[in-house]
């Protein structure tokens, strides 16, 4: 037996970001991968101690930048708990149904590079984009940023949704709806699909609590656990939904279980709407003087579309004297050697892409 | 949940491996915190299936930097240790050495320490022209 050592990236367009790959291959069967991060890595954590708490969270947004509103409102929600600031019963709604969009974003995006990885499907990439921009430009009109929306303010948001908003989402959200559908009848009634995607890079259940896998591909594993169920915040706690939960744990579960999360939050948005309060939304202003901390150390939480994240805060006067950060996909990252074994070398990139990886986050 | 509950380095494994024994089997993150006079190591663990979550500190002083691995018990602990090693500057008994994880440059203080000063290498640099 002979092993081939190649290396793959940092540039390649399947990376999602600049990685790194070195991969053992006995003929075309991968022995060994071993990625090499931190090409991305800019210290994050170390500079968020150098600068106050309200110039922190447009930094954050930096850190997964295909859900940059959802790790905006994980550092905000971080600070907001060491305060111990209540967030307007309003301003819950329309974070819960901003990060339901966010989510749907997110993972049209999952489904559309998902389907550029694995190499011939475009058309599908093309599709999710459009479709995404749709979504995009909702958040546009509610935060009045495209991609980074700074939206987030101590107790509330920057500002409230403008009128005409919820005829416009609910429209879009129908489109999505059916487009999803769309989706599923194009994919998987295509054998290339298919063939790449079922059977390949199985995650069993014992071995994603084992690696710490957590989010949508610790839900295709089998284990049913959301943070939106398990720790509840904001309109979730109110909100009837239901998580989903595969039992394959191959990539097309990974993908799969996306298309039924973009359905849920469709139905999350819907319901918030329906119940959402009037009243008052708007946050504090970004003062350089926040209010004093009562909590010296606090962790938060938050179910964002790649995983679980959580943060872990000791908190100072000014600004975090530590901010420690989990990412969901930096685990996955550590896991990959253990689920491309044995596949061949062209699956690792179908295998990468149902991992939903975004460097940036890992690297931090 | 609490934040108190300390354990001895040297109990560390064993603790650690009761509380997998409890059902408390998802590592969620290892991490520490340079508290100047000493270092703290954390240890948040998961029980999925109640839901339950627990952190486990350990006091290190700055003369004995190290810790045990705990790869054994937890697999996901390999690449937090790794990095926890690079940012702190606490060796990790137990295990070979490896490359760096993040970093490129070896030699240079361990950047989370407080004692690095943020920007002071490029200042520095200038300095020197």
């Amino acid at each position: 037996m002979q092993i081939t050592r190649i290396n793959i990236g940092p540039i390649h367009p399947s990376t999602h970001g600049v990685l790194r790959l070195i991969v053992d291959l006995d003929g075309d069967t991968i022995e060994k991968v071993e990625p090499h991060i931190g090409f991305l890595h800019r210290g994050v954590e170390k500079l968020v101690e150098n600068r106050m708490y309200m110039q922190n969270h447009v930094y954050m947004e930096k850190m997964d930048y295909v859900a940059p509103l959802a790790v905006d409102e994980l550092y905000v929600a971080t600070v907001e708990e060491a305060m111990g600031i209540e967030v307007k019963e309003r301003a819950q709604y329309i974070r819960t149904i901003e990060l339901e969009l966010q989510r749907i974003a997110s993972h049209l995006f999952f489904i559309g590079t998902l389907c550029n990885d694995i190499g011939n499907l475009f058309t599908v990439f093309i599709w999710c984009f459009a479709d995404r921009d749709r979504v995009l430009r909702l958040l546009e009109t509610a935060t009045g940023s495209r991609m980074f929306y700074a939206n987030m303010r101590l107790g509330g948001v920057k500002q409230d949704f403008p009128k005409g908003f919820e005829e416009d989402v609910l429209d879009c959200m129908d489109y999505i709806e059916k487009r999803t559908k769309e989706y599923e009848r194009f994919l998987e009634k295509n054998p290339i699909f298919m063939e790449r995607m079922k059977n390949v890079g199985i995650l069993s259940s014992e071995d994603a609590i084992e690696y710490g896998i957590s989010g949508p591909t610790l839900r295709a594993s089998g284990i049913d656990y959301d943070t939106r169920k398990n720790h509840p915040y904001y309109a979730y706690e109110k909100a009837s939904f239901s998580t989903q939960v595969l039992s394959r744990g191959d990539s097309f579960a990974r993908y799969k279980i996306r298309v039924m999360e973009i359905r849920e939050s469709i139905n999350v948005i819907r319901l918030a709407f329906k119940k959402m309060p009037e009243g008052d939304a708007i946050g504090m202003p970004v003062k350089l003087v926040p209010p004093p901390i009562k909590k010296n150390e606090v962790i938060v939480r938050r179910e964002l579309p790649r995983g679980e994240n959580m943060m872990y805060m000791v908190a100072d006067k000014k600004g975090p004297y530590r901010l420690a950060m989990r990412s969901a996909i930096f685990v996955s990252m550590a896991a990959l050697d253990h689920i491309a074994r044995g596949h061949k070398l062209a699956d690792l990139f179908a295998i990468m892409g149902s991992l939903d990886f975004v460097m940036a986050d890992v690297d931090k | 949940m609490r934040f108190d509950r300390y354990e001895d380095r040297a109990n560390l494994a064993d603790a650690l491996e009761q509380m997998k024994a409890k059902g408390f089997s998802y590592l969620e993150k290892i991490t520490a915190v340079d508290y100047k006079d000493h270092m703290e190591a954390l240890y948040f663990l998961v029980d999925i299936e109640k839901n339950e979550n627990e952190l486990i500190k350990v006091r290190l002083e700055n003369s004995s930097l190290w810790l045990p691995t705990v790869m054994e018990l937890f697999k996901s602990a390999d690449w937090y240790e790794r990095e926890m090693a690079e940012m702190f500057g606490i060796t990790i008994r137990g295990r070979k050495t490896e490359r760096l994880l993040l970093e490129k440059w070896d030699g240079i203080d361990p950047p989370l320490r407080k004692s690095f000063v943020w920007g002071q290498e490029y200042r520095n640099r200038e300095q020197k022209g």
